[in-house]
């Protein structure tokens, strides 16, 4: 099984037989805590699609393009948090429609998936990222973005990385949501703001980490930088389900998590 | 010993290759489900979650949907005989999708957000003529 999965004994077992019930006690869900571990971490372009909506931002401004291919540098836990960072800048080029920054991301998600071992199973999705860029087929190179990003997650599976494998969906977390804070932050809404109420990826990517932090092949010292910076957002964006997430808030995120990517591509 | 192995193998070989089979069926009718709102926009997420179920019992994912998207939960089952279910609450425990359908092995359901945040996708094996039943669920966004 792909993914495990949370039994709901406290359903009536034969609630749905006819009509759904109308309402159910989440708060009485059994072991409620493990749900935490197995969160849908929604892939970018669920984030990116919301965006097309709310308006056109000047992407070019958010965009950080790598001058080239970029080269792997430090140990595995720094490499695959890099590798998400890339893979989320991937989508920025493709709403600034930067064809020459989406090749250059394409050739460095393969330079990095190499660092990680990963490389033949990414290599397709490379070239089809970097073909698609070239025809312009901005939808594709989503769709082969997306692609990538779960390739990359399911080749480390089989290697036995699944811990890298989260690091990968963290690293390609933080540089969205600081793309997104950056955003919002130009031009406020309540709406574009509401799409960082995300408290339940937070618990599990600090879930994640708190396992991680255990484990001395990852020790790095990101882990706990990236930890604290979880902490520091966490209150933030979850005060309450219905509070708005105020201007201020956001900028506040923005630099936290500008700050975290900041040292992810630091070597 | 040598033919004990070779058996123990064999019989391991099958029944992974079974379970593989059964998840891959349902799966690929939770696809079949998808396929006529593909062609109304949806854009399908290239994963799929699963496991198996005995009747009349539930499994529940938990997701982080966004308000502006909507999104089409599609599940499938690996029994022709079975009948599957599923539904969407939001985080107060309040049943918030649009529509949903159920025919046999196959069943849908379509939620817009009204807020952004984490909701729960409920999937129950109705009846089926098996002590458990493999499923697959897939989902789509536009």
């Amino acid at each position: 099984m792909t993914k495990s999965l949370l039994t709901l004994a406290i359903l009536s077992s034969t609630a749905f037989a006819d009509d759904p019930a109308p309402k159910i006690d989440i708060s009485k869900l059994p072991q409620q805590t493990q749900m935490v571990d197995e969160v849908v971490v929604p892939v970018p372009s669920e984030i990116f699609t919301v965006l097309d909506k709310l308006g056109k931002p000047n992407w070019t401004a958010v965009l950080r393009a790598p001058k080239g291919t970029l080269k792997s540098f430090g140990t595995e836990p720094q490499i695959a948090l890099r590798l998400g960072t890339v893979i989320a800048e991937g989508f920025v080029a493709v709403e600034a429609e930067d064809a020459t920054a989406v090749k250059d991301i394409g050739k460095s998600v393969l330079s990095l998936a190499t660092a990680l071992s990963v490389d033949k199973e990414v290599k397709r999705r490379a070239n089809a990222i970097i073909g698609a860029a070239d025809a312009k087929d901005w939808k594709l190179v989503r769709k082969e973005l997306d692609g990538a990003l779960r390739e990359v997650k399911d080749a480390m599976k089989s290697l036995n990385s699944e811990q890298l494998s989260h690091l990968v969906s963290l690293g390609g977390w933080l540089r969205g949501t600081e793309a997104l804070c950056d955003v919002v932050n130009k031009n406020y809404s309540k709406d574009g703001a509401d799409l960082l109420r995300q408290q339940m990826l937070l618990s599990y990517f600090d879930g994640k980490l708190k396992v991680m932090s255990k484990d001395k092949a990852l020790k790095h010292v990101l882990i706990p930088k990236i930890q604290a910076g979880l902490t520091g957002i966490q209150p933030l964006i979850g005060l309450s389900p219905d509070a708005d997430i105020s201007a201020k808030s956001v900028k506040e995120i923005g630099d936290i998590t500008a700050g975290l990517v900041k040292a992810i591509q630091t070597k | 010993m040598k033919r004990f192995i070779f058996q123990l193998l064999t019989i391991l070989t099958l029944s992974l290759t079974n379970v593989c089979a059964t998840v891959d069926d349902a799966l690929s009718y939770a696809l079949e489900g998808a396929t006529p709102y593909v062609k109304e926009g949806f854009t399908v997420r290239e994963d799929w979650w699963g496991g198996d179920l005995a009747v009349k019992t539930q499994k529940a994912v938990v997701h982080q949907l966004f308000k502006n998207n909507q999104y089409w939960f599609w599940i499938g089952t690996e029994s022709p005989t079975s009948k599957v279910t599923v539904h969407v609450y939001d985080s107060d425990g309040n049943l918030c999708e649009v529509e949903a359908f159920s025919k046999g092995r196959i069943a849908g359901a379509r939620v817009i957000p009204k807020k952004t945040g984490t909701y729960y996708i409920i999937v129950e094996i109705e009846k089926s003529d098996r002590e458990r039943t493999h499923w697959a669920m897939a989902y789509g966004f536009r």
